[in-house]
């Protein structure tokens, strides 16, 4: 049992950093198709570090680990806004480019760098098992990893943001009528760039996370499974509200983590379904969910559509 | 003594290519005055506005503030120089408060994290002064049409603006709003603020203003104190005395019952009230039946009710005697009804298809045009559009491979008017027909009409041209917030009184 | 009046212009790539990418090749025709991927499993990712699911499903399912003698000619039939269609139904050919209905360009295999081809700064024309 709350906890912090991640861009007035792609390439940034940098340990390591995944992240997500916001690009093509990109860039790099290493060596993984231990401190028989406390207090920080500071205040103006905004003088542009430069830390953040507790071993062939998708599906069920995302992401995360854990339950294990049945599981969750959510949806009005300073 | 001016726009004159919007056009407004703007649509009210906001740098003429000549590039500038509007359609967040929406860019914050509550009591106390009754904490969108625009006047004063422009700000409320609208306007002019009202409702002008400037086909007419005015001499100065041209007709010979609306109700999707209120009318074969209005009237609903775009939220609609209240689109169409839509752009073309693609999109299924197996008779296709296009005069750069969108907007015009006139509909719905059009495809189109209804069809025209429906039609019905609120026959009325009636100022019972 | 249009303005010559430009950018940033990674090796690695089976030195290996390129070529036609046809009735078929998996199994199952002859399961393997498409469209149309996000799911749901159904398919000496030319040799795609074109390549067969009649029927059906008439008119404005008459909801769901089956169809008929077998652990949605999404827009949104763009994106896929792989990875084609797409994306841009400059070379030429008029008025008046 405490193994499903660790991996639904795992799975939950993952999902709510990158939903969170989405739900700051669309209040901004971008959908951000591209979340799986940031999410590798954060993930490349924080695995780098780790690879890079194995003689510092602790607290130093977690933090630099940190840092290079949300500065790896948001240089990448500068792609989405320039092509987004400034050319007015199909904001779906250019997400989709973005995360076939991401994995594609991702593991071009690592493999080549493997290669160099030892001659051989073609695979796509870069950190091991112990390199990932210093961000768990168990309790009891709970593995607690540090990226839940930081999914948590990016939670509330983005819930602040959002709804306590001016910063938010006109964000959220222009992903909904951006000519009222700029009617009162707020530069559209400069705040939709800073809601996917957001986005693209917290994608990044979220990508860290996911190869550090998702995962055993992780190859960058892979992707990361539909989860900066699933994490869309996150934020719809959440309404773009961030305190419900959070709520939204520990459901499907608890659902993803049964698949992870059915084997250690009797009672699943003794149903006899077959693995990948739970495998399927929160993708069916999900489109469950939003069958019966997105009729009366509360996206933002003006997601989606480019701006332009000639339409009133 | 005369008050010193607060703004003064001096000799105006805005062209653009083909037209000029405002020629030598020169508005005055006095401190703690409430002036009045007045002009038919497209007499250049919007443009005029548009120079004084920088969104469009004039030709000619000077822009002065409190005396002095300003510069004003875009909207910022405007709003440092005091000069606040409520627009025609609110620039309103939705889903936020209205104390966000006030303090949406002026945000009192330390360190960035908001400081609602000093806002929130310079609201209170604003509201308070000026009679404007809110609740801060509301939600735009659950709060009445004018609790929201009292936001957004409550939003100019948080900014301490002391020239006010409301843009025909009386067009979505209820006749109590309006009241409310108007002492709140007496109550900020006699604390010096400085108000420009443009309008086209008389009896409101009458009411509240000052003075009024008036505006006719881009130029200025003049202005006038209201002491010293009455509702007729505005409204001949607004539309002219002359009626320009004249379209060639016999008299009307109505037969039988082509249209029959009963008790039509049509929500708003701008507004919690409905658009459309329990309308009844009949069109009848051999007569043009006019609905006339100013813009914003359930015009615009009453037709999507009809032609189907929009459900019903009560009533029924017979055309030639079977019920198609709930009859769907192209069932409407092919029991007889054509219809010129009022926004060509996004309901009448296709725009990334050719003009003779777009020539067949009512009629593209039938079996000149398709083939028992489902392929387009493309050579036919060609040949009707060419039909067309040469009986109608549509000009283009390549003919019938034109993409529409390459086309001029009169041209795009002719040719919905050439594919809906020429499937003879037994009902030709024709919304503002003419909308942007010059003199000689108006009066093509005209002919078009009234050969139509010679030939013993029915019209239901939609005209916010006053010249238009009196030239043309046979019967005025004139709508009113949502109501018809008049029926005349154009030989018997003018157009001072069709203006009264426009402007809410005379009603009559109407029996359908 | 110059009625006469310069080249360049021109639609069909705009788009060739702005797909070559996309690739030339793609391959220009795919160089940088690889040139950052190892300066020494990179334009080897990168002439390698593009040569694919020039390569060769033997002319009847070259031609082999050619073959087996022509073969991966189909299904990616099949997949970039379905991305295409959605997105001309204004939809964005991210799940041709999942449509393709589930193509793919209902084939190999039919096949292995059932023995069935080839037609059969091709129909099937047709019809189980038409369902899935009409899924998500019946999603979108009544409970107005974004049709990204419900492909997505779908992708997913379909790979792990078709795992598990092929199962019973699997090779116990690998991971991947029998060989169908061994164990079903019916359910095999006939070659229709295109083999021996190919120096015996038995990969060569019918899914490459059906591939390119399935380009040129769904070419007729948008550009010859009422459906297609009705489609598009949706897809370019849903407003217009809906006020004469056309049924969005029906549209909506029968497209993504056609879309569906078009990849589905791209999944048989490439299993069904035994090029490739279907990894029974797979645990990543294949790529190439992503790769159909690159396809459809390099081909200019246009079927028969979908051809020539499906043909060269396979080409450098293969292509890759031919980098130094003791230095590079293979994914050196995956980068450039998502470069590409991400390039397409602002193909609207490149065409107005196109248009834009034609028409401003052309104004000037008319001004100047006008100021020579008018000089030579001068002089006579």
């Amino acid at each position: 049992m405490i193994t499903l709350l660790n991996y639904t906890l795992a799975f939950a912090a993952i999902l709510m950093l990158v939903a969170l991640g989405g739900c700051v861009s669309e209040h901004s007035g971008v959908i951000n198709l591209g979340l799986e792609g940031i999410m590798v390439i954060g993930a490349l940034g924080g695995a780098l570090v780790m690879k890079l940098m194995p003689t510092v340990g602790g607290f130093g390591l977690f933090f630099l680990v940190l840092l290079a995944a949300v500065f790896f992240g948001m240089i990448y997500s500068t792609l989405l806004a320039f092509a987004c916001i400034n050319l007015k690009a199909d904001q779906t093509i250019v997400g989709t480019a973005l995360n076939m990109l991401g994995t594609a860039l991702a593991t071009v790099f690592v493999k080549s760098m493997n290669l160099k290493e030892s001659a051989g060596n073609n695979t796509s993984s870069v950190i091991k098992y112990e390199n990932k231990k210093a961000f768990f401190t168990n309790i009891g028989n709970f593995e607690l990893n540090w990226f839940m406390i930081v999914a948590l207090v990016m939670l509330i920080v983005v819930f602040v943001l959002l709804y306590k500071t001016k910063f938010g205040l006109r964000l959220r103006a222009c992903g909904e009528h951006p000519q009222a905004a700029a009617s009162v003088g707020i530069s559209v542009f400069k705040m939709r760039w800073a809601g996917v430069l957001l986005s693209g830390l917290l994608g990044g953040l979220g990508g860290i996370t996911y190869i550090t507790t998702g995962v055993s071993e992780w190859k960058f062939e892979e992707g990361v499974f539909g989860f900066g998708f699933l994490s869309l599906a996150v934020m719809i069920f959440g309404a773009w509200d961030p305190i419900r995302i959070g709520g939204a992401a520990i459901l499907f995360g608890f659902f993803r983590a049964i698949g992870r854990v059915y084997p250690g339950i009797a009672f699943l294990r003794n149903l006899n379904i077959p693995p990948a049945v739970y495998n399927m599981l929160p993708y069916i969750v999900c489109l469950i969910v939003l069958a019966f959510t997105s009729k009366k949806s509360r996206a933002p009005k003006a997601e989606g559509i480019p701006y332009d300073k000639g339409m009133r | 003594m005369e008050k010193p001016y607060a703004i003064e726009m001096l000799n105006i004159t805005k062209r653009f290519p083909g037209i000029i919007a405002n020629d030598n056009i020169t508005l005055q407004l006095r401190k703690g005055e409430i002036h009045a703007l007045l002009g038919e649509n497209g007499a250049g009210k919007s443009t005029l506005m548009s120079v004084l906001f920088g969104l469009y740098q004039p030709e000619e003429g000077v822009i002065k503030k409190d005396g002095q000549v300003v510069k004003i590039n875009d909207p910022n500038d405007a709003n440092r120089l005091g000069i606040g509007m409520v627009h025609q359609h609110f620039k309103l967040v939705e889903c936020f408060s209205v104390l966000d929406n006030i303090i949406l860019g002026v945000e009192p914050n330390k360190a960035g994290f908001l400081q609602k509550d000093e806002a929130r009591k310079k609201v209170v106390s604003l509201s308070e002064k000026y009679g404007l009754q809110v609740d801060p904490d509301a939600i735009i969108e659950d709060i009445s049409v004018g609790m929201q625009q009292r936001t957004e006047i409550l939003k100019m004063l948080y900014r301490e603006n002391e020239i006010l422009i409301f843009d025909e700000p009386t067009a979505v409320l209820t006749p109590q709003e309006i009241e409310e609208l108007m002492q709140i306007m007496k109550g900020l002019a006699k604390e010096g603020k400085s108000i420009l009202f443009i309008s086209h409702k008389l009896n409101e002008i009458m009411e509240v203003a000052d003075r009024c400037s008036v505006l006719r086909k881009g130029k200025y007419i003049g202005t006038v104190d209201i002491a010293n005015t009455t509702k007729e001499e505005l409204s001949r100065m607004m539309v002219g005395r002359d009626v320009e041209f004249v379209v060639p007709k016999d008299p009307a010979n109505p037969k039988d019952v082509v249209l029959d609306v009963q008790g039509m109700t049509v929500a708003s999707k701008l507004h919690h009230n409905n658009a459309v209120k329990n309308v009844s009318f009949k069109v009848r074969r051999g007569e043009i039946v006019c609905i006339a209005g100013i813009d914003g009237n359930g015009q615009t609903e009453l037709v999507y009710g009809i032609s189907g775009l929009e459900p019903l939220k009560g009533g029924k609609i017979e055309l030639l005697g079977h019920d198609i209240t709930k009859a769907p689109i192209r069932k409407r169409l092919l029991q007889g009804m054509g219809h010129i839509p009022e926004d060509r752009h996004k309901h009448g073309l296709v725009l990334d298809y050719s003009l003779e693609n777009n020539m067949v999109l009512q009629r593209y299924f039938e079996p000149e045009f398709t083939t028992k197996a489902g392929f387009l008779r493309k050579d036919n296709i060609r040949k009707y559009a060419e039909g067309l296009i040469e009986k109608f005069d549509v000009r283009s750069g390549q003919g019938p491979i034109t993409p529409a969108r390459a086309m001029s907007g009169g041209n795009q015009q002719k040719a919905i008017v050439a594919r809906e006139i020429d499937r003879r509909p037994e009902l030709l719905i024709a919304v503002q027909p003419t909308r942007g059009l010059d003199v000689g495809a108006i009066e093509f189109i005209h002919k078009q009409i009234v050969n139509h209804r010679d030939s013993g069809h029915a019209v239901l025209l939609v005209s916010l041209e006053l010249e238009e429906v009196m030239s043309l039609s046979d019967r005025i019905l004139v709508m009113y917030e949502g109501e018809i609120v008049g029926e005349l026959d154009p030989k018997k009325t003018t157009v001072e009184e069709l203006g009264l009636y426009m402007a809410g100022a005379k009603r009559t019972e109407v029996k359908a | 009046m110059n009625k006469k249009r310069s080249l360049l303005e021109r639609d069909g010559v705009l788009t060739i212009i702005t797909s070559v430009l996309c690739v030339i950018l793609g391959l220009l940033v795919g160089f940088l790539a690889v040139l950052i990674i190892n300066p020494q090796g990179a334009f080897g690695a990168i002439t390698g990418v593009v040569e694919n089976f020039f390569a060769y030195s033997s002319s009847r290996l070259r031609i082999y090749n050619f073959g087996s390129t022509l073969a991966k070529t189909a299904p990616l036609i099949m997949c970039s025709l379905s991305v295409l046809f959605a997105y001309k009735v204004g939809l964005f078929n991210i799940g041709a991927a999942g449509q393709y998996a589930l193509g793919a199994g209902a084939a190999i199952y039919s096949a292995y499993c059932l023995q069935l002859p080839w037609y059969v399961c091709l129909l099937l393997g047709i019809l189980v990712g038409g369902i899935s498409g009409a899924l998500g469209g019946i999603l979108k149309a009544f409970c107005n699911v974004n049709v990204v996000i419900s492909g997505i799911m779908l992708n997913w749901i379909s790979l792990y499903g078709v795992n598990v159904l092929l199962k019973p398919a699997m090779d116990p000496s690998g991971k991947d399912t029998f060989r169908l030319l061994k164990k079903a040799k019916d359910s095999v795609l006939p070659n229709i003698g295109l083999d021996k074109l190919f120096e015996n390549n038995k990969y060569v067969g019918l899914a490459i000619p059906l591939a390119i009649v399935m380009a040129v029927i769904i070419w007729i059906i948008l550009d010859k039939t009422k459906l297609g008439y009705e489609l598009k008119a949706t897809g370019n404005n849903p407003n217009a269609a809906k006020y004469c008459g056309m049924k969005e909801n029906r549209n909506i769901i029968m497209t993504m139904f056609v879309a569906g089956a078009l990849a589905s169809m791209g999944g048989a008929m490439f299993y069904l050919t035994d090029v490739e077998q279907w990894n029974v652990n797979a645990s990543a949605v294949p790529g190439m209905g992503f790769n159909g999404i690159a396809a459809a827009f390099l081909g200019g949104l246009n079927p028969i360009g979908c051809i020539f763009s499906s043909y060269f994106i396979t080409h450098i896929t293969v292509g890759g295999l031919n980098v130094d792989l003791k230095i590079y990875s293979a994914q050196v084609s995956d980068f450039i081809t998502a470069v590409i797409i991400y390039f397409c994306g602002f193909v609207l841009f490149f065409k107005s700064v196109i248009i834009g400059n034609v028409k401003r070379r052309t104004e000037r030429k008319v001004k100047a024309l006008a100021e020579a008029e008018a000089k030579k008025g001068g002089t006579k008046a």
